[in-house]
C-alpha cells in the first residue's frame, strides 16, 4: 500500500519526464511531417505532428535529381572504409600503449596527449592535406583524424584491465606478440571494439568540417556538405530550376533532404544505441 | 619477464666497455623483443607525428607573411605584425567575446540540464518506461548539426514554422528567431541542451548508481522525503563528478563547436554569432588571408592549452588524480 501511493505521488515526475523527451523527438517528427505534406498546407503552417495532404512529391524530385543520392552514396564508401582505417591504426597502437614493458612509452604517450591538449590550427591542417595532395580526396576526411586520442586511450585502458595471465601463459608457450594479439586478445575484446567502432562510424556518417574544407568537387561531397548547400541555395536555382520546381515547395524539399540523409541512422539507431552506452561508461572508468 | 630479459644480457657482469655495448644491446634487444608492438604502433605515431607536430611548423606562418608560392620556409618574417592587426581590428575582440559568451551561456544553461534530467530519470521505477525515455532523450546527439540545424530553421520559420504558428494561435506575432540577434543565442543555448543533455546524463547516471543504497535506507528510516533525499544524499554523492566535468567544461572556454555555430549562423546575425572558428574559416580559407587566419588559430591554441593544463592542477587539487 505504501509503495502504491508513494508511486501514485511520483505521476508529476513520469510527466515531466515524458514531456521532455516528447520536446526532444517532436522536431523530428515535425520535420518528416512537412517532408510528406502539400506545399498549400506547409504554407499555411498547418502541418504539426501528422502529414496534411500527404504526398511523397518531395522525394521523388529529390531522387529523380540524384546529386542527394550520389552524395549518400560517397557518405556509405567514406563511413566503411573509414571506420576500418580508424580501427586498424588504433587498436593496435592501444595494445601497444597499454604494455608496461614497451620501451619509450610516456615519450609515445605524451605524442598522443599532446594532441589532445593543442589544437592545431585549420590553415597549418589546410596547407599540409594540400602539401600531401589530399585535396578533393575521401583521404583528406579520413586522415586528419585518422586516430581519435580519446578512443585510443578508452582502448588502452581496456587492454589494461585484461588479466595478464591469459596473455602470459601465451607467450610461455612461444607465441608471439601479433599471435596473442590476434588470437587471444581481439577475440576477447568484442564490446570495445564494437563500441570504438560505432563512435568512429557515427563521426564519419556525420563527418562535415573536414569535407567542408577540403572537398570542393561536388560529385564526391558527402551528404552533409551536400544537404548544407541545399539548405543555403534557393532550390530551383540548385535542383536546375524547371517547372516541377514550381509545384513544391522548397520547406518540403528541404525537409525531405533532411529526412533522407538521417533516415539510416533512425534506422540503425534503436539497435546499437545500449553499444554506444557500454562505450562511454569504459571510457568514463578512467578517461 | 624481466628475469628473462637479464638472463639474455650476460655482458652486464662485464668490464665497463663492455656493459656500454651490452646497454645499446639492450635497447636493440627491446626493439627485437617487442618488434610487433612497435610495428602497432607505427601507423598511429605516423598520423599523430605528421598531424599534431608537422602542422606546428606550419603555425609558423603566423610570424610571416605567407605566400603559397614562396613556400612557409620563404615567405618573410614580420614578427608579430599580424597578432598587432588581431589585437588593433574589431572583429577579433567581437569573435572572442562570442566565442567566450556563448560558452558562458552553456555553462549556465546547458552544463546543469543532464544533472538534472540524471536525478529525475534515477527516481524512475518502471524500467521500460525508463529505456524508453532515455533513448528518446539520447538520440540527437548522434545526428550531425547541418540536419539539427536544418530542423532548428525549419522549426523556428516565421513563414512556415510550427513554433510561429503555434505563436500566432497565442496572437503573437511571427517571431524571426534566427536573424534577430537577441534571440539566436537563445536558440544556440537551447539547442545544445537539446543535442547534448540527454546524452550527458549517461555518467551521471553511472555515478547516482555508484552511491550506497543503505544512505537512502537510513534516510527513509529518518522520515526524509524524496527532495530532501536528493539534496542530502544524491547530490552529494555525485558532487566530484560534476566538479570534473565543470572544471573541464571550463577548459574549452576558447573553443565553440565550429559546426555547431555554423550550421545556425547567418550574417544577420554575426554580430553575436561569429566566433573563433568560423572567423578563422572565413579569413583563411574563403579571404585566403592564411597569415592572419594562423595567428587567431595559434592565439586560440595556446590560450586553450593553458586552460587546460591549469583545469588539469585544479582537478588534481580536488583530490581526483588529474586527467592525466
Amino acid at each position: 500500500m505504501v509503495s502504491r501511493s508513494r508511486r501514485m505521488r511520483s505521476w508529476p515526475l513520469y510527466l515531466f519526464l515524458l514531456l521532455c523527451a516528447a520536446v526532444t523527438v517532436f522536431p523530428l517528427v515535425n520535420v518528416l511531417a512537412v517532408s510528406l505534406s502539400s506545399s498549400r498546407a506547409i504554407i499555411a503552417g498547418e502541418v504539426g505532428l501528422w502529414p496534411v495532404e500527404r504526398n511523397v512529391a518531395a522525394y521523388e524530385r529529390l531522387f529523380r535529381d540524384g546529386q542527394l543520392l550520389v552524395a549518400l552514396k560517397n557518405t556509405v564508401v567514406i563511413t566503411l572504409i573509414g571506420t576500418l582505417l580508424h580501427m586498424v591504426a588504433t587498436t593496435p597502437a592501444a595494445y601497444s600503449l597499454a604494455k608496461r614493458r614497451l620501451r619509450g612509452r610516456p615519450l609515445f604517450t605524451f605524442m598522443v596527449l599532446f594532441s589532445m591538449l593543442f589544437g592545431t590550427g585549420l590553415i597549418p591542417l589546410f596547407l599540409l592535406v594540400k602539401q600531401l595532395h589530399l585535396i578533393n580526396t575521401f583521404w583528406a576526411v579520413w586522415l586528419p583524424g585518422l586516430v581519435s586520442a580519446y578512443n585510443l586511450f578508452v582502448m588502452k585502458s581496456f587492454f589494461e584491465g585484461m588479466p595478464p595471465e591469459l596473455e602470459e601463459s601465451a607467450a610461455m608457450d612461444g607465441a608471439s606478440d601479433l599471435t596473442v594479439f590476434l588470437r587471444l586478445t581481439l577475440p576477447l575484446s568484442k564490446a570495445i571494439l564494437a563500441a570504438i567502432s560505432l563512435f568512429y562510424a557515427v563521426a564519419l556518417w556525420n563527418t562535415y568540417a573536414n569535407a567542408l574544407y577540403f572537398i570542393s568537387k561536388s560529385e564526391l561531397l558527402p551528404v552533409t556538405v551536400k544537404l548544407y548547400q541545399m539548405l543555403q541555395t534557393p532550390l530551383d536555382a540548385l535542383l536546375g530550376g524547371g517547372d516541377a520546381a514550381l509545384y513544391i515547395q522548397p520547406e518540403g524539399l528541404k525537409a525531405a533532404a533532411i529526412m533522407i540523409t538521417v533516415a539510416p541512422i533512425l534506422c540503425v539507431y534503436p539497435f546499437l544505441q545500449k553499444h554506444f552506452v557500454k562505450g562511454v561508461l569504459i571510457g568514463s572508468v578512467k578517461g | 619477464m624481466e628475469k628473462a630479459a637479464a638472463h639474455a644480457q650476460p655482458g652486464r657482469r662485464g668490464k665497463p666497455v663492455k656493459r656500454y655495448a651490452a646497454r645499446r644491446s639492450g635497447w636493440l634487444h627491446h626493439l627485437i623483443r617487442d618488434r610487433y608492438l612497435y610495428l602497432f604502433l607505427v601507423p598511429a605515431l605516423s598520423y599523430f607525428f605528421l598531424f599534431k607536430f608537422v602542422t606546428l611548423y606550419g603555425e609558423l606562418i603566423a610570424f610571416k607573411d605567407f605566400r603559397l608560392l614562396q613556400g612557409v620556409w620563404g615567405s618573410t618574417w614580420v614578427g608579430l605584425k599580424h597578432f598587432r592587426i588581431l589585437l588593433d581590428s574589431p572583429d577579433f575582440w567581437l569573435v572572442l567575446r562570442n566565442t567566450l559568451l556563448l560558452n558562458v551561456y552553456n555553462l549556465a544553461v546547458a552544463f546543469p540540464a543532464p544533472i538534472l534530467l540524471a536525478v529525475l530519470l534515477s527516481e524512475v521505477r518502471l524500467h521500460m518506461f525508463k529505456r524508453v525515455v532515455q533513448n528518446m532523450l539520447y538520440l540527437p546527439y548522434f545526428i550531425s548539426w547541418v540536419v539539427l540545424g536544418g530542423i532548428i530553421v525549419s522549426l523556428l520559420s516565421p513563414s512556415t514554422g510550427v513554433v510561429n504558428h503555434l505563436l500566432g494561435l497565442l496572437g503573437i506575432e511571427p517571431i524571426y528567431f534566427m536573424t534577430d540577434s537577441g534571440w539566436w543565442p537563445v536558440v544556440f543555448s537551447l539547442s545544445t541542451v537539446w543535442q547534448g543533455a540527454g546524452w550527458g546524463t549517461i555518467i551521471y547516471m553511472a555515478a547516482i548508481a555508484a552511491i550506497d543504497p543503505g544512505l537512502y535506507e537510513a534516510a527513509r528510516m529518518d522520515g526524509a522525503s524524496k527532495l530532501r533525499q536528493i539534496w542530502h544524499i544524491t547530490l552529494p554523492g555525485i558532487r566530484g563528478t560534476i566538479a570534473i566535468l565543470l572544471v573541464l567544461q571550463m577548459g574549452k572556454m576558447m573553443d565553440v563547436g565550429f559546426e555547431h555555430v555554423f550550421n545556425l549562423q547567418n550574417p544577420a546575425v554575426f554580430s553575436v554569432s561569429d566566433v573563433i572558428s568560423t572567423y578563422v574559416y572565413r579569413t583563411g580559407l574563403q579571404n585566403a588571408q592564411y597569415s592572419l587566419a594562423t595567428a587567431v588559430g595559434l592565439f586560440q591554441g595556446v590560450i586553450g592549452l593553458v586552460l587546460v593544463l591549469l583545469v588539469n592542477k585544479i582537478v588534481k587539487k580536488l583530490g581526483e588524480g588529474g586527467l592525466w
